[in-house]
């Protein structure tokens, strides 16, 4: 989550509060623009004034009413100067009237694109509202044009092929329509998920975890001295101090030394502690981590002998 | 030493978004660059340095984005680093006294807390919280070859339909880069590989000889490419493209099968800001009191088990080196196949997202600096090189044009363009042609519409970021995300109205030229130029 709860402070502007401004839902324009999702699939993104579309309805006869749909229709126009020459071939989408987008599956790679909006009514006359512009979906796989300069067998480039796809050598044609789709596109990490990691899915089942920490807490004379088991602790203006550990299964002695700011007096305090767990945090019975039998003991331990 | 038989590039994409809340005291998402210095970047730079300092001669080859470069440059968010990593060597130090009878959480405690003192001697004293300098230098001796992005990591293949607003991120991209590295860049690095045929004239006007695509920008151009991805493919324009093997990608990238996935190293997601009592961690947690990722872990991935080992640095570094080991094997066996099918010397581009290695990857950095060692030192087969240096051994390279294609899942437009984020191009769209208009109407504005104009193509810019979209389909952050596109929305907006009313609030401007203040260079009649 954010920690964007609080609002931000408004601008010099008094009558202007930027986060009661609101995103458009358009611009007031008649425009359809296209764009290339991949090489299968394309994508439309529309708006057209009410205005617009009466004009259109105006040029209609009464009989055209019943039955007029929205419509976008897709033109091949690979190679061709639309629409002063004939595209390749056409089809259309029906539209609700509530649409402003729609992906649009072509399955053509390779292929070039213009996508008109309009009105079709039910003899078939098309009213056009608005043309996009033209895009080209990627050509998918390996060119069929060969430079002569740059001659390359089909063997020769399937030899390449293999290891770039990340599938190993000797594939030919027929193992990478499988595997490419697989194997070329498909990193494991995408970029800036680095910063927006998803948590791993979860173990499955019921789990718990259990642990337990020893705060050792008092206060003497400020500038007094307090080592606990060798090692000295912040004491703090007030003469107060704490000291908290993380702690293990067993018992433990706790030696606390307090010395006077002027090292004449000085007390020493031993608690002992037993921590003893019965029951188990997981099916096969394991203790949780920190009392685990294969880590050493508390008194394995000399301070200062670490790295 | 005889002639290598090849070569592999290594190439590190190094990008965050701008990140910077001035307004407010704390601010949970400033983490991502604060975590990415201490884990990244100084590690790499440690490491680089050390490399050179030994005499060990390597080549790399790393992207940095202008947003990147704007914050590690900026003294607000260099002094609230210090200031977060100050709260860490303090947590750091409460762990070394609350481990103190657990040896192994002990022993990696005081790691954690020597790692965050040096990391802060490093970072104050001796780079004086500039960290681009190191790199700049790096630069200068050789090593490293710094290569320029887009203006705010804006995906280039869904912004086509205003080539204005392409070119112009491409061009402050390059500005950028030359007011960080006092030269021009060489290569660019598309904002995730993103190409769309065409926009390497863009590359070619700000004299720029090379970019990077992934492996089927190159193995779909046309004509079909003798050498595969295995040398440049010349674009029409003139400049070259590189497209990514996917052989040596994978055994990093691949979350099964990768390296990053062994069970000797370092678990992510376990993190004592997750784990521990939540009275203890919350003085370090952000102001809402969420729990996060403070840095400190202590387990290891172990396998599939919630019931996680602790973390042995020591058996972790093993395994970095024997999988550096092993990736120098494989790329001799793969030179060893790619020699013969080629009779000429192949290059083999890896790249990586920078922030992979000592983020996600904490053995990453490691397993750079012996994977790097291994090479000079124990083979003679290849050797590491930039793609500049590859094109000056072999100057006539195959001239086709690449397919359009991305390194994101899918391979194309899918993750910047689905039902999670399509909205966001209607907006992006008009935003980028009122920026041409209004650049195309002010010829010789005013000291203050001149400001004007300039902040409105700093909010277009930062509108255009490919994290917010990438965000909005992870569903991770996503309000964030939201926000940021609804205020730079908002911002431009507002400048545009202003504009065309003519009346410029300038207490207003200056605020906000205060708060996204990135690109103080940044001109507005980029949008004017060309088509």
């Amino acid at each position: 989550m954010s920690s964007w709860s609080a609002a931000s402070p408004g601008p010099g502007d008094q009558a202007w509060n930027e986060s009661q401004f609101s995103i458009p839902a358009g611009y007031g324009e008649d425009r359809i623009v296209l764009l290339v999702k991949d090489p299968w699939w394309l994508y439309a993104y529309w708006e057209v004034q009410p205005s617009t579309e009466r004009a259109a309805r105006g040029q209609l006869l009464p009989q055209d009413i019943p039955g007029l749909q929205s419509v976008l229709r897709i033109y091949d126009v690979t190679g061709i100067d639309f629409p002063a020459q004939p595209a390749h071939r056409s089809f259309d989408i029906g539209l609700s009237g509530l649409a402003t987008n729609w992906y649009i599956q072509t399955n053509a790679p390779g292929r070039e694109f213009i996508v008109e909006l309009g009105l079709l009514t039910a003899g078939g006359r098309f009213l056009l509202l608005v043309r996009s512009n033209r895009v080209m979906a990627p050509w998918f796989g390996p060119s069929d044009i060969i430079d002569e300069n740059w001659l390359t067998t089909d063997e020769d480039y399937w030899k390449l092929f293999g290891p770039a796809a990340g599938i190993g050598v000797g594939s030919s044609p027929s193992a990478w329509a499988k595997l490419a789709p697989q194997h070329l596109f498909s990193p494991g990490w995408s970029s800036g998920s680095l910063w927006a990691p998803n948590r791993p899915a979860a173990i499955k089942g019921f789990w718990c975890r259990v642990n337990t920490d020893l705060i050792i807490h008092g206060a003497t004379e400020p500038r007094s001295t307090v080592v606990v088991q060798g090692q000295s602790v912040a004491v703090r203006k007030d003469g107060s101090f704490s000291l908290r550990l993380a702690l293990p299964e067993g018992t433990q002695a706790v030696t606390i030394d307090v010395t006077s700011p002027d090292g004449r007096s000085s007390r020493t305090v031993t608690p002992v502690i037993t921590l003893a767990w019965t029951g188990a945090l997981s099916p096969d019975g394991a203790k949780p981590n920190p009392q685990r039998s294969d880590m050493p003991r508390p008194q394995d331990l000399t301070p200062g002998s670490l790295p | 030493m005889s002639e290598p038989q090849g070569f592999l590039a290594l190439v590190l994409h190094t990008h965050l978004p701008f990140v910077r809340h001035p307004e407010h005291a704390d601010f949970l998402e400033e983490r991502w660059l604060f975590e990415a210095i201490t884990e990244t970047y100084l590690p790499l730079v440690e490491r680089f340095e050390r490399l050179a300092n030994d005499g060990v001669p390597f080549r790399i080859t790393m992207s940095f984005t202008p947003t990147l470069l704007a914050m590690l440059a900026d003294p607000v968010l260099q002094a609230r680093y210090i200031r977060h990593l100050d709260k860490l060597i303090e947590l750091s130090a409460k762990e070394i006294d609350r481990t103190r009878w657990l040896p192994p959480f002990h022993r990696l405690a005081l790691f954690y807390h020597h790692r965050f003192t040096a990391a802060r001697q490093r970072y104050v004293d001796t780079y004086r919280q500039d960290l681009i300098r190191p790199f700049r230098q790096l630069a200068e001796r050789g090593c490293l070859e710094p290569i320029a992005s887009c203006a705010t990591h804006g995906f280039l293949p869904l912004m086509d339909v205003v080539p204005s607003a392409a070119r112009a991120q491409i061009r402050i991209g390059v500005e950028a880069f030359e007011h960080a590295f006092g030269r021009r860049p060489i290569g660019f690095w598309l904002p995730e590989c993103g190409y769309h045929p065409g926009h390497d004239r863009y590359l070619k006007e700000m004299g720029v000889r090379y970019f990077l695509t992934d492996a089927h920008g190159v193995l779909f151009g046309s004509p079909r490419p003798k050498y595969g991805v295995y040398a440049p493919a010349i674009c029409p324009s003139g400049v070259a493209a590189f497209g990514r093997d996917l052989e040596s990608s994978k055994s990093v990238w691949s979350a099964e099968e990768g390296y990053p996935g062994d069970s000797e190293y370092r678990e992510f997601y376990r993190d004592i800001g997750f784990d521990l009592e939540y009275d203890y961690v919350r003085p370090y947690l952000n102001g809402d009191g969420t729990r996060l990722n403070t840095g400190i872990k202590y387990y290891r991935i172990t396998g599939k088990t919630n019931d996680k080992q602790p973390y042995d640095p020591d058996r972790a570094l093993e395994k970095a080196s024997e999988h550096a080991g092993n990736f120098m094997f494989n790329r001799q066996r793969q030179i060893e196949f790619l020699r013969a099918a080629m009779n000429r010397a192949p290059i083999i581009i890896s790249p990586y997202d920078s922030e992979l290695f000592g983020h996600w990857w904490f053995e990453g950095p490691e397993w750079l600096e012996l994977l790097i060692r291994k090479v000079h030192f124990d083979q003679q087969q290849f050797s590491l090189i930039t793609p500049s240096e590859y094109f000056q051994r072999y100057p006539t390279n195959q001239v086709l044009e690449p397919s359009m294609s991305s390194w994101g899942n899918g391979g194309y437009n899918d993750v910047w363009l689905n039902g999670a984020n399509d909205w966001i191009y209607r907006h992006l769209h008009h935003m980028a042609e009122q920026m041409t208009q209004a650049a195309k109407a002010h010829a010789q504005p005013d000291p203050l519409t001149r400001r004007a104009l300039n902040q409105m193509g700093r909010e277009l810019c930062l509108a255009q970021s490919s994290d917010w979209a990438f965000i909005l389909k992870t569903q991770t952050h996503t309000g964030y995300a939201y926000r940021r596109l609804h205020d730079h929305m908002a911002r431009f907006t507002r400048l545009d109205d202003s504009l065309r009313q003519r009346r410029i609030d300038e207490g207003w401007l200056s605020e906000l030229e205060s708060k996204d203040n990135l690109f103080p260079f940044l001109d507005y009649r980029v949008y004017a130029e060309g088509s």
